[in-house]
């Protein structure tokens, strides 16, 4: 996950220097890769909007729309929420909100999405 | 222990900066995820009926404005650029890039929620909006098709009748209408006006507390503006923007899923 060493109270060996007393500065975006990932997302809205728009609703449109969706947003969530340079406890953090999500839907879908069997309707 | 010590940006219950910073990220990651789950109950409650009513959401969905969403959609995915550009001016003491950046991405917020404004101002103007406005519209074009005091038009004759008058009737009503025409209820192609009420209540719910969110995030970025004008925003203090940032971050990735699950569930049916 591209982690650094994590030793608050050590100066980074970086060429910063005594330009960066407290560090913060060791996991600095580059606003190059900011942009790429920025391009990116974008790209794949507008590719989700046309491909919609062009194939229509047949059974293959949601999983295809939902796929780019979180593609878009593990871009987001590594490069702009910064787990690419994340704790580990903050990237278990946000694996468990997936998780637990996972929990509610296969819970709640299990229920719902059987009715018809049992009722018969 | 390190310089760090001796910045006034440490608290006094944590040992040094990484440590604080490290629980200020673990705080909002933590809040992060009430809101995903939060969401996750709306998105799991649209699953279910998008599930069993298929047809209908797409139909409903046909109709929302799909150029005012997209529009939208660059906003906020741009906002998320400014707003990672702000942390790094914030680390490295460019206050003035700092600034620029959060009012960048405070004004690209603003722009969604006047875009959104328009949307649901056209939305009401159509008379798209569940309860009596629907039903309404619905049976106003359906008695100018089965009109009480006289014979029925056919389908045809409807058509015409609906291309003649395309001020009359709002597009989603008459489209309505001619899918219904001469269909029992449990003919598979009835599109019934109810599930497509229920669509529009998703619609509604979904993107108003999106839209709150964003209200929210506009608010806690002009404070953020406030506070780096005030010069309480050192590059030791990046982290009051970071948390800031992964908020808007997270409302902006709930935008990428709200947009193909309402706006793109019907793309593409009128062509």
């Amino acid at each position: 996950m591209g982690e650094q060493p994590n030793t608050p109270g050590t100066t980074p060996a970086t060429a910063q220097g005594t330009d960066d007393p407290y560090g913060v500065r060791k996991d600095l975006d580059d606003p190059f890769t900011l942009v790429i990932v920025w391009i990116a997302v974008l790209g794949l809205a507008l590719v989700n909007v046309g491909l919609s728009f062009a194939i229509g609703p047949t059974k293959f449109t949601l999983p295809l729309q939902l796929m780019i969706g979180f593609v878009q947003a593990g871009l987001v969530a590594y490069y702009f929420m910064h787990l690419k340079q994340g704790d580990k406890v903050v990237i278990l953090t946000a694996l468990s909100s997936l998780f637990w999500m996972g929990i509610l839907f296969v819970l709640f879908l299990s229920d719902y999405m059987t009715r018809h069997i049992i009722v018969g309707g | 222990m390190s310089a760090s010590t001796h910045s006034s940006v440490l608290k006094h219950h944590f040992e040094d900066l990484g440590q604080q910073h490290a629980c200020e990220r673990l705080g909002i990651w933590m809040f992060l995820a009430t809101e995903v789950l939060f969401f996750g109950g709306i998105f799991g409650a649209y699953t279910v009926y998008r599930l069993w009513y298929p047809h209908e959401f797409e139909l409903a969905s046909s109709h929302l404005n799909r150029t005012i969403a997209t529009v939208n959609t660059v906003f906020l995915i741009t906002s998320s650029l400014t707003m990672t550009l702000a942390i790094r001016a914030a680390k490295l003491g460019d206050r003035s890039s700092l600034i620029r950046n959060l009012l960048i991405t405070a004004a690209l917020g603003t722009a969604f929620m006047v875009m959104k404004g328009f949307e649901y101002s056209a939305d009401l103007h159509e008379r798209y909006v569940p309860g009596r406005m629907f039903q309404g519209e619905y049976e106003a074009a359906l008695r100018a098709v089965f009109p009480t005091d006289g014979p029925a038009l056919t389908k045809e004759q409807a058509e015409e009748y609906f291309k003649a008058h395309p001020d009359e009737h709002q597009k989603w009503a008459a489209e309505l209408v001619l899918q219904n025409y001469g269909k029992s209820l449990n003919d598979p192609t009835y599109r019934d006006p109810g599930r497509v009420q229920l669509f529009l209540c998703f619609y509604y719910i979904m993107t108003g507390i999106h839209g709150l969110h964003i209200i929210i995030g506009i608010g806690c970025i002009l404070w953020l503006v406030w506070e780096a004008w005030r010069g309480t925003i050192p590059p030791e203090n990046y982290s009051t923007v970071e948390v800031v940032s992964l908020y808007w971050h997270l409302v902006d990735a709930i935008w990428l899923f709200l947009m193909p699950l309402l706006y793109l569930a019907g793309s593409g049916m009128h062509h």
